[in-house]
């Protein structure tokens, strides 16, 4: 157990580009590659580094994210002694687009940082798909003696969603918004002192609209702000496109062995399906396919979540179909995203294109 | 502690030596099943799904894996404070310490768990079989005949009823004889080895039994004839739906084979009875460009790369390009090398079979071939 850091992860931002499958929960709480949610990235990175005392700032449409991840329990965060607390987010949340922490969400629940000890706080969003050794980044954060590190690698691509860092010599010296190729780049997790974070939300009381990535450089003590490296995979989903790629990308033998590596377990909301039944009949190939899904059709180049039915003669393709949902015989989707519990009925078509997913929103539970 | 209804009482602690290579290491109990379950998972959700809150697991060959898998039963939504699953383990007394002399010994041995929950009835069960069934129906049974014990029996086929434990009733369901695997058997009707007694008759039998220096402390052997011969109110409740007793390495294989097909005789898949496990959690798994998988369950973490027909491949398994899997059962974390072939084949837990390698033979007439647990098969095995 590692008693030295505690965790401290916000779900109450938003991206830049809306998206009709965050349209009614929050992008912590999305469904990700058949089984996860977002938030089991940041949630297994910090129990994975030992972290059991676990604040998760949760905005306001946090009915999907909660029933999620509950007490805790299939994290290792129902303890006795720390565990997983549930910090309500300010309404600024909503509003609040780059930039990952608003101060206000953690001076309204500074209690966490007061009434612990340990001597860091990691700090996540809940965008970034990523398995990462934050015990080596810990202790890296601890032989630098800065006040901060910031857990980067270098940008693949343009994105705006990001912020970049400015570096001189080994210190971080502001951030960009955005990034272009070759940038360092945040992934989203931050090492902070407890005892300067705290310094830093008591400078910035009285503000309500400025993030904790601002007010670290504009303090008047000039933090010392190091920077740590990664190499492994990490990227993040904001949007429908990305949401998209990431899944697919998860087909790659070396994505799927870096997030998935047994080491470390990305865990999440333990259920009960069985394994998945293939058919006589049945074609897949070159697809993700999660337990309890019952397949007679085709599947190609997909991503199945939980229990989907794919009857006989039903074809899915280049797409991704989330929990519950039936494709009934000789239904065909292509290039789309099919949220949860919906069924496509005989006969349908759902077609996007490479460049435009369809997306089909969320079905009422029945 | 209030007084409860009923509690179970599931034997585990057979060493389930016809099972070979797959209890070399691990209890029958704790050996995998259908992909992602252990056997243990069926009795215990059964219990579960039946409203019995309460079930000691008796323990004694290789106990480790079976303890560490059961934990504190959170997976079967039994960690409740005075109920929830305990496993039961021979112990040391002021007397010294023995091992479980039989099937009545173990729970003789443990008369203090039964009193300690103080309940009406006592549901004992065994580890080794596959079944889906509400234990509160057999007690409804128990309780309309004023029983003092009910046995749970079935119709097998008549060619098979010697390998049995036969049970004659009479039109009342009342219990007139019973012939422990008869040459001759007279009825079809099979003991499932699934009891419900009522506590106190239980309690005393068992005391009595101990005394006993000519018993060989067996449910089946010594217990039952013995309530016969005293005219107890003994009754059968007939159970007509699947049940397997997945005990040898043949009937583990075919029982196997039944989850497969269009329309298997055991559902997996039902959401009013779920069969409930405790697995690591892992990813999906993945078939890849050239994957051809026809009959076939695969679980959590598996990738195909290869041909998989009429096989289950468990979780955290590997099928290389070019393999073939038929017939076959793959357990958790076995690895089928690239341009392999098995073929009406087991392989235990993380057991390899290497490049190129046959291993098995869909000769239906020759022994299904079997891979302990951790074993290599390479040329030339």
């Amino acid at each position: 157990m590692n008693k030295k850091a505690i965790g401290l992860i916000t779900a109450n931002y938003k991206t830049s580009v809306p998206c009709a499958l965050s349209k009614r929960r929050p992008m912590a709480g999305l469904p990700f590659a058949g089984r996860y949610r977002l938030i089991d990235f940041p949630l297994s990175n910090m129990v994975n580094a030992g972290i059991r005392t676990v604040g998760l700032i949760v905005p306001q449409n946090y009915r999907s994210l909660l029933d999620h991840v509950g007490t805790g329990r299939d994290w290792m965060l129902d303890r006795k002694n720390g565990g997983l607390f549930i910090l309500p987010g300010t309404v600024y949340g909503g509003m609040h687009e780059g930039f990952r922490f608003l101060l206000r969400d953690i001076i309204d629940n500074k209690a966490l940082l007061i009434r612990d000890s340990a001597d860091y706080v990691v700090l996540s969003g809940s965008n970034m798909v990523v398995n990462l050794d934050l015990e080596a980044a810990i202790e890296a954060h601890e032989a630098s003696g800065n006040a901060a590190t910031i857990i980067c690698h270098r940008a693949s691509a343009i994105n705006d969603d990001v912020y970049g860092l400015k570096v001189e010599g080994d210190k971080v010296v502001g951030l960009t918004h955005g990034v272009k190729y070759g940038d360092l780049e945040s992934v989203d997790y931050c090492i902070f002192n407890r005892d300067e974070l705290i310094d830093v939300i008591e400078n910035f009381s009285q503000a309500d609209y400025m993030a904790l990535e601002e007010a670290m450089f504009k303090a008047e003590a000039a933090y010392s702000i190091g920077y740590y490296e990664f190499d492994g995979y990490a990227a993040g989903v904001y949007d429908a496109k990305s949401y998209y790629d990431r899944t697919m990308d998860i087909r790659k033998p070396e994505v799927y062995e870096a997030l998935f590596n047994p080491e470390r377990t990305i865990f999440t909301k333990a259920h009960d399906a069985p394994p998945a039944k293939y058919f006589k009949g049945s074609v897949v190939r070159d697809s993700l396919i999660s337990a309890g899904c019952r397949i007679s059709g085709t599947v190609r180049g997909s991503a199945l979540g939980r229990g989907v039915v794919v009857e006989p003669g039903a074809v899915v393709s280049n797409s991704i179909v989330m929990q519950s949902c039936v494709i009934e015989s000789g239904a065909r989707v292509e290039n789309a995203i099919i949220d949860r519990y919906n069924l496509i009925p005989s006969g349908t078509e759902l077609r996007g294109t490479p460049d435009d997913i369809l997306i089909k929103e969320k079905a009422e539970y029945v | 502690m209030s007084k409860k209804e009923c509690i179970a009482m599931l034997l585990a602690g057979g060493q389930g030596s016809r099972l070979r290579e797959l209890t070399k290491k691990n209890a029958k109990p704790a050996v995998s099943f259908g992909g992602k379950f252990r056997i243990i998972d069926f009795p215990l959700s059964n219990c579960v799904n039946s409203g019995i809150d309460t079930v000691g697991v008796l323990t004694q060959y290789r106990p480790y894996q079976l303890h560490a898998y059961i934990g504190n039963g959170a997976a079967w939504d039994l960690d409740e404070p005075g109920a929830g699953v305990t496993t039961l383990s021979p112990y040391a007394t002021q007397e010294g310490m023995r091992e479980f002399a039989g099937t009545a010994d173990a729970i003789y041995q443990n008369i203090d768990f039964i009193k300690m929950h103080d309940p009406e009835t006592v549901l004992i069960l065994s580890g080794d079989q596959l079944y889906r069934m509400d234990y509160a129906k057999m007690l409804e049974s128990h309780k309309a005949h004023k029983a003092g014990l009910t046995i749970a029996v079935m119709p097998v086929p008549w060619e098979d009823a010697s390998r049995f434990g036969i049970l004659l009733k009479d039109d009342d369901d009342r219990v007139v004889r019973f012939d422990e695997k008869p040459e001759k058997p007279e009825s079809n009707l099979a003991s499932m080895g699934i009891y419900i007694f009522d506590a106190d008759l239980l309690l005393e039998e068992l005391e009595a039994d101990a005394l006993d220096p000519h018993s060989s402390h067996d449910f089946g052997g010594d217990i039952i004839p013995k309530l016969l011969a005293e005219e107890k109110p003994v009754y059968v409740y007939e159970f007509q739906d699947f049940w397997r007793d997945v005990g040898t390495v043949a009937s583990y294989h075919e029982t196997s084979m039944d989850l497969l097909g269009d329309d298997p005789k055991f559902d997996l898949y039902s959401d009013e009875f779920p069969i409930m496990s405790n697995v690591s959690t892992r990813p999906p798994h993945y078939l890849g460009p050239d994957a051809v998988v026809d009959d076939a369950l695969i679980d959590n973490g598996a990738r195909v790369f290869g041909t998989v027909r009429h096989s289950i491949l468990s979780t955290d398994t590997y099928v290389g390009e070019r393999a073939i899997v038929e017939d076959s059962v793959l357990l958790p974390g076995a690895v089928v090398k690239d341009g392999a072939h098995v073929a009406r084949a087991i392989l235990g837990e993380r057991a390899v079979v290497e490049e190129n390698v046959k291993f098995g033979s869909v000769d239906t007439t020759k022994d299904t071939a079997l891979a302990g647990d951790d074993v290599v098969i390479g040329r030339g095995e």
